[in-house]
């Protein structure tokens, strides 16, 4: 069998599977919070979206050094 | 997408790099260069016609307008950098304004290229955000007083602050505008070509492959393309947010004086 | 893949692209400059309208509020004041009339006292000129008296008693006609 591609392509694999659990563990929290204590919604949205954010990065560090070391 | 090159006809080309090549209009700009001027003029019309008129009671337009401003100045702004906020809500309501309307170029009919596909302008713009958060921590704490609060946490040992200045210094001062500008360049990036590998997938099975099966397949690949559209509006959105609510994070860090 | 890291080569997606950069600095430039100096001062400047809009009325409601239990209050006391000075008025129309009463019984007792006063002077009076009048006569009675007696005869006590009886019955005769009310009256 004959496999072609870039080998970065699946160093971007491995590196979004770890945002992909820190999204989900900061989206799992946010919902417990919001369940918990529903008015505090307004705020947590924003820590929410910063804890995203940090994770994702990561993930998009990956996908742009796949990129960035291909050549 | 080695399996789709089953068909003799020429196989499928997946969609790459190559397709965020834009050729050039005239002389040297190209489509994103348009989309950046259309985007601020269409940002200005908008709000201008928003203040057209300005009324206790607002108007349509108004009304939009405000709730647009009142988002950034109320749980962006003020949640984010605290007291001082008011200085810095024109800045992260135009940022968020121009960055939503690049954006959403992306999957807006005709234009369908988001504009910060291309690097160049987050690049642009993470480095305005980096200035602007840098001088105004330089300004209220003064140069020491600004390098201390970013990489000198309080209350460390001796042997942890070996390792952890060094990461803080990374990630406050270098990383913060390189994660601000690809996360918002990788995002509508891959966005793009996930739309793209659906339609110009759909397209080949429908026209070009000459499998039966393929051709009756290639509506799911087009509704696939479909709701990915959709699903890239709510990202293209989450980004401009975050884009705007880290700079105001930012802004706030170098402002609070406890940390 | 040799193809693939061609085309890398040739693009990469991270490079970017010059006039992108400068064109999008001047235009988000532009956009902050114009958004800041007309849209969004007209924005504050509608919020801190409505905001104090809105406190106002809250402070004219309040204000009204305010003024309303004054009046009020001043009315109650008004009323209270009134009801005070109605019982007021009523006792003291109470206390006079007992004044007025008593004085009229006053008034009513002495003129009584002065009514029996001026009867008894009448009376006293009557009485003495009965007696004046009596004395006058008593004299002339005496002597008539004695001049019978005189006149009989004086030795024999059973005249003499008789003679007296019947100047005593004469004299009553007399007395029951003319003398009798103020012998009744003594």
């Amino acid at each position: 069998m004959n496999i072609v591609g870039n080998l970065n392509t699946l160093g971007y694999g491995l590196s979004a599977i770890g945002p992909g659990i820190g999204v989900g563990i900061v989206f799992a929290a946010f919902i417990n919070g919001v369940a918990r204590q529903p008015e505090a919604r307004g705020q947590l949205q924003g820590i929410a979206f910063i804890g995203f954010a940090l994770s994702e990065a990561l993930a998009i560090l990956g996908l742009v050094l796949a990129f960035a070391l291909s050549a | 997408m080695t399996t789709m090159a089953t068909a003799p006809a020429p196989g499928f080309e997946s969609p790459g790099v190559e397709d965020f090549q834009l050729p050039p209009i005239f002389g040297p700009v190209t489509k994103p260069v348009l989309e950046l001027v259309l985007a601020a003029i269409i940002v200005v019309v908008l709000f201008r016609l928003a203040v057209r008129k300005p009324q206790l009671v607002p108007g349509k337009m108004q009304f939009m307008g405000e709730s647009f401003h009142g988002i950034v100045r109320n749980s962006i702004a003020k949640d984010m950098i605290g007291k001082a906020f008011l200085g810095y809500v024109p800045f992260l309501t135009a940022l968020f304004a121009f960055i939503l309307v690049n954006n959403l170029f992306g999957i807006i009919p005709f234009i369908q290229f988001p504009t910060f596909a291309h690097p160049g302008v987050p690049y642009a713009l993470a480095l305005v955000v980096w200035v602007v958060y840098t001088w105004v921590g330089i300004r209220h704490h003064g140069l020491g007083g600004y390098i201390r609060i970013s990489t000198w946490p309080p209350d460390v040992p001796w042997w942890v602050r070996i390792i952890l200045t060094p990461i803080e210094f990374l990630s406050n001062i270098i990383l913060r505008p390189v994660t601000l500008s690809l996360r918002l360049f990788g995002n509508m990036f891959a966005g793009h070509l996930l739309l793209l590998l659906f339609i110009l997938g759909g397209e080949y099975m429908l026209f070009t492959a000459d499998s039966i099966l393929l051709k009756i397949l290639s509506p799911f690949a087009f509704l696939m393309g479909i709701v990915f559209t959709f699903f890239e509006a709510f990202i293209q959105v989450v980004q401009a947010y975050i884009f705007v609510m880290l700079t105001a994070s930012y802004i706030g860090t170098v402002l609070a004086d406890d940390h | 893949m040799n193809t693939y890291l061609l085309a890398a080569d040739e693009v990469n997606p991270l490079a970017p692209h010059p006039v992108e950069i400068i064109v999008g600095l001047i235009a988000f430039g532009l956009l902050l400059w114009v958004l800041a100096k007309t849209v969004f001062p007209q924005f504050e400047k509608i919020y801190a309208e409505r905001t104090d809009k809105i406190e106002g009325g809250l402070k004219r409601a309040e204000e009204a509020q305010a003024e309303a239990n004054r009046l009020k209050q001043e009315y109650q006391e008004q009323l209270d004041g009134l009801r005070a000075e109605a019982a007021r008025i009523r006792d003291d129309a109470r206390a006079e009339g007992q004044q007025i009463k008593a004085e009229l019984r006053a008034e009513a007792e002495s003129e009584a006292a002065r009514i029996r006063a001026r009867a008894e002077e009448q009376i006293s009076a009557q009485r003495e000129s009965a007696v004046r009048s009596l004395r006058g006569e008593i004299g002339g009675l005496s002597s008539q008296l004695a001049e019978r007696i005189i006149g009989s005869e004086l030795s024999d006590p059973a005249r003499r008693a008789a003679t007296v009886d019947s100047f005593l019955a004469e004299l009553d005769g007399l007395g029951s006609r003319q003398v009798a009310p103020t012998a009744g009256a003594n």
